[in-house]
């Protein structure tokens, strides 16, 4: 898998680079703003673009903003947005178009390198990777949640991070199937369409989740 | 037709209106002459600029409906709050000036007009029935005492021309008319906001070519009819003195900072009130300079205002010292409160992270299970430590208020408590940086104390724009009993007071609480 990364803090950006060249990705480009981000993910075409959201010259959410240009001029590559706190505006602006290949975790996430290995390779391959407290101030703000059981709660939060059922079912300590019907009653109580195909149920349940933050 | 009879109407209420006007200007401007050697003049002028604005609207609404304009003169001037700006603010209005413009006009030019078009019309329409009346009132037609019918009769034609002129005037009268109601009473809802310095050096500029024009042509009517005494110095000096007033204003607001503006204004209005005295005295009579006493009145007045101004500054300085060893005292307490966060903190957090990663290398040979176990330990630790310094930077200055504004921080503080709260924010112009974090901080204080103490369930945050300062205002429903002389609060109120602002408290003991900030966006 081929990724760009872009931060201006060196310390930060080397480390990266040796955590994602250990994990078998390749990193054809480690640049430190956003305009070059952009030109080289327009040159590169690479699968994932890794951005922090506070990049040179203004030192704010040039990040957020070269990420929602690339959406726009390279549909294909997935942007997963790392920064050192995370807000829920930020992720409504990303993820307003509603497609998936889109990702926004804190920093403290890449620790947990086996995680964050599988968050990349989720938004490389069109899913999505929200972080828990993104999830939390969603969930927070959404009354009918009620409906849901504490259990289906926890499989909903899960499935907003972007994780597939096996990843639930491993981190919950439950069987697939287990998970599955758990899935199949959330979908029920909330409206949703049910679908087999992980990414698409979970931009579902986030459209869902961001229309009760408006 | 209609529309004939409604522009004949509105000449004709030019009479009424006219004279009204000229009551108006009249009374208003020696009433401020006279008063401007007193404080009174600020009262003065405001109701001045009324009744100006009263008459103005007054015929503004007779125009819109007989001439069709749409045209809504406003009543008061906008501006900065205070005593003495409000009435450098009626003298910086250019719709002030414009509307009496207007009247002067609508009362010598439309008097005129009026008489004319009026006397034509009656004359003609006499002229025309004169064979109808000539036998009861034989009159002098030229100058032939018109006694027969067949003279009588030669009144008709001389009545359709006059008839014909009169009609043919309507609709160039009409048109002058409404030029000069929508440039004079309309363009621009200047009661709504400050005019910019570009419209207010245009008002004057305006004023000043009126000036020269008007006087202009009564010095060529001089010239071209008796050439006795010379009658347009009154116009020269009665029109002389708002236009120095108000060119003073405009040269004051321009050069003078804000605190002497008004002293500058008084000051200058006072000299030229002296010169006005003293041309009336030059051009009468020349004998005995009675100009002295009003003048030694308003210096008095002028010496009175700089006395209380520069008592006010000395207010002012302390008031301004006080706030400011308050606000450094405030830093100082900040600086150290974040100093202990970070100590016991984070810096803690990294040597017990050092220490296990120490221990997890002694290990690493000799007991590969336990060396794994502190490692994973470490990255805990390390995780605990990003946390607090998240939080930390948070409550210095959050990303997200300066990338996003009052609105979305103030909805990322409401998402992380666990109380419902209902977030309205109407602010249209981003405030300047300091009051908007004050803001903000006032909404995170009282957040945090709600959740802390109030047992509350629901807060409700507005911040909204009054005038030209912001306000925050926090209500929960919890069992109130906040003591506004308490660390949070108190640092909080010394913040917005070293910005100018006010936070009251209002907390009975069962509650509600409120929490008010108003901070002031400057000018």
């Amino acid at each position: 898998m081929r990724v760009v990364i872009a931060e201006d803090l060196a310390l930060l950006r080397d480390g990266l680079t040796r955590l994602l060249r250990d994990n078998g990705f390749d990193v054809v480009a480690a640049v430190a703003d956003g305009t070059a981000l952009v030109t080289t993910v327009l040159l590169e075409r690479p699968d994932v673009a890794i951005v922090d959201v506070r990049l040179p010259p203004t030192f704010r959410d040039e990040g957020v903003r070269a990420a929602l240009m690339l959406r726009e001029r390279a549909p294909d590559t997935g942007v997963l947005i790392v920064s050192q706190y995370v807000e829920q505006a930020y992720a409504s602006e990303l993820l307003a178009d509603g497609r998936g290949g889109l990702g926004y975790l804190l920093k403290d996430r890449i620790m947990d390198v086996d995680d964050f290995v599988a968050a990349v390779h989720r938004v490389g391959s069109g899913g999505t990777a929200l972080d828990p407290e993104v999830v939390a101030q969603l969930l927070s703000r959404r009354k009918p949640l009620d409906v849901l059981t504490p259990r289906e709660l926890e499989v909903l939060a899960l499935m907003a991070e972007g994780r597939s059922n096996t990843a639930i079912a491993k981190q919950l300590v439950l069987t697939v199937g287990a998970v599955e019907k758990h899935v199949a009653s959330i979908l029920t109580k909330l409206r949703l369409p049910p679908s087999s195909e992980d990414h698409r149920r979970v931009l579902a349940v986030l459209a869902y989740l961001r229309g009760g933050a408006d | 037709m209609g529309r004939t009879l409604r522009t004949l109407a509105f000449l004709l209420a030019a009479v009424p209106v006219g004279a009204l006007a000229l009551g108006v200007l009249i009374a208003g401007w020696v009433a401020v002459s006279v008063l401007a050697i007193t404080p009174l003049v600020v009262p003065a002028l405001v109701a001045f600029r009324a009744a100006v604005g009263g008459v103005a609207r007054l015929d503004g609404e007779i125009a819109n409906g007989l001439l069709q304009t749409s045209v809504r003169p406003p009543l008061r001037s906008a501006g900065s709050r205070g005593f003495w700006h409000a009435g450098l603010n009626v003298l910086r209005d250019g719709a002030f000036w414009r509307q009496q413009a207007y009247l002067l006009a609508r009362l010598s030019l439309g008097f005129g007009a009026a008489v004319a078009e009026w006397s034509l019309l009656a004359a003609s329409l006499g002229s025309l029935t004169l064979p109808i009346w000539y036998r009861w009132s034989a009159p002098d037609l030229g100058s032939r005492h018109v006694d027969t019918l067949g003279r009588a009769l030669l009144g008709v034609p001389v009545g359709i021309v006059g008839l014909v002129i009169a009609l043919l005037l309507v609709r160039p009268l009409a048109a002058v008319s409404r030029l000069l109601v929508v440039r004079l009473l309309g363009g621009g809802e200047a009661g709504d906001r400050e005019p910019s310095s570009e419209e207010r050096r245009r008002s004057l500029a305006v004023h000043a070519a009126a000036y020269a024009t008007l006087n202009l042509a009564l010095t060529l009517i001089w010239a071209l009819t008796s050439r006795g005494y010379f009658w347009p110095e009154w116009t020269f000096i009665a029109l002389g003195l708002p236009l120095a007033v108000h060119a003073l204003s405009e040269v004051a607001a321009e050069r003078v900072s804000p605190t002497r503006r008004s002293l500058a204004v008084h000051g200058g209005a006072a000299a030229s009130a002296a010169v006005f005295f003293s041309l009336i005295w030059a051009v009468t009579s020349r004998g005995y300079y009675w100009p002295v006493w009003p003048i030694i009145v308003l210096a008095l007045s002028v010496g009175i205002h700089a006395i209380s101004e520069y008592g006010r500054r000395g207010r002012r300085i302390s008031e301004l010292e006080s706030t400011r060893a308050a606000a450094v005292e405030q830093q100082e307490t900040e600086l150290e409160r974040i100093e202990r966060d970070l100590h016991d903190g984070a810096q803690a957090r990294l040597v017990a992270l050092g220490m296990s990663l120490g221990m997890a290398e002694q290990k690493l040979a000799t007991d590969p299970a336990a060396a794994q176990e502190l490692l994973a330990e470490a990255r805990k630790g390390t995780r605990e430590a990003l946390e607090e310094l998240r939080s930390l930077a948070r409550g210095i200055h959050p990303p997200v208020l300066a990338d996003r504004g009052l609105e979305a921080a103030i909805a990322a503080l409401a998402n992380r408590t666990p109380l419902q709260v209902n977030v309205a924010v109407d602010v249209p112009r981003r405030p300047p940086r300091p009051v908007e974090t004050a803001a903000y901080f006032v909404a995170a204080e009282a957040l945090a104390n709600t959740g802390k103490h109030a047992h509350a369930t629901q807060v409700d945050i507005a911040v909204h724009e009054e005038g030209d300062a912001l306000v925050v205002q926090i209500v929960d429903d919890g069992d109130g009993g906040a003591d506004p002389g308490g660390g949070g609060l108190r640092g909080l109120a010394r913040r917005i007071e070293a910005l100018d602002g006010r936070l009251d408290v209002i907390s009975p003991a069962g509650g509600p609480t409120t929490i008010r900030a108003v901070i002031p966006c400057g000018s």
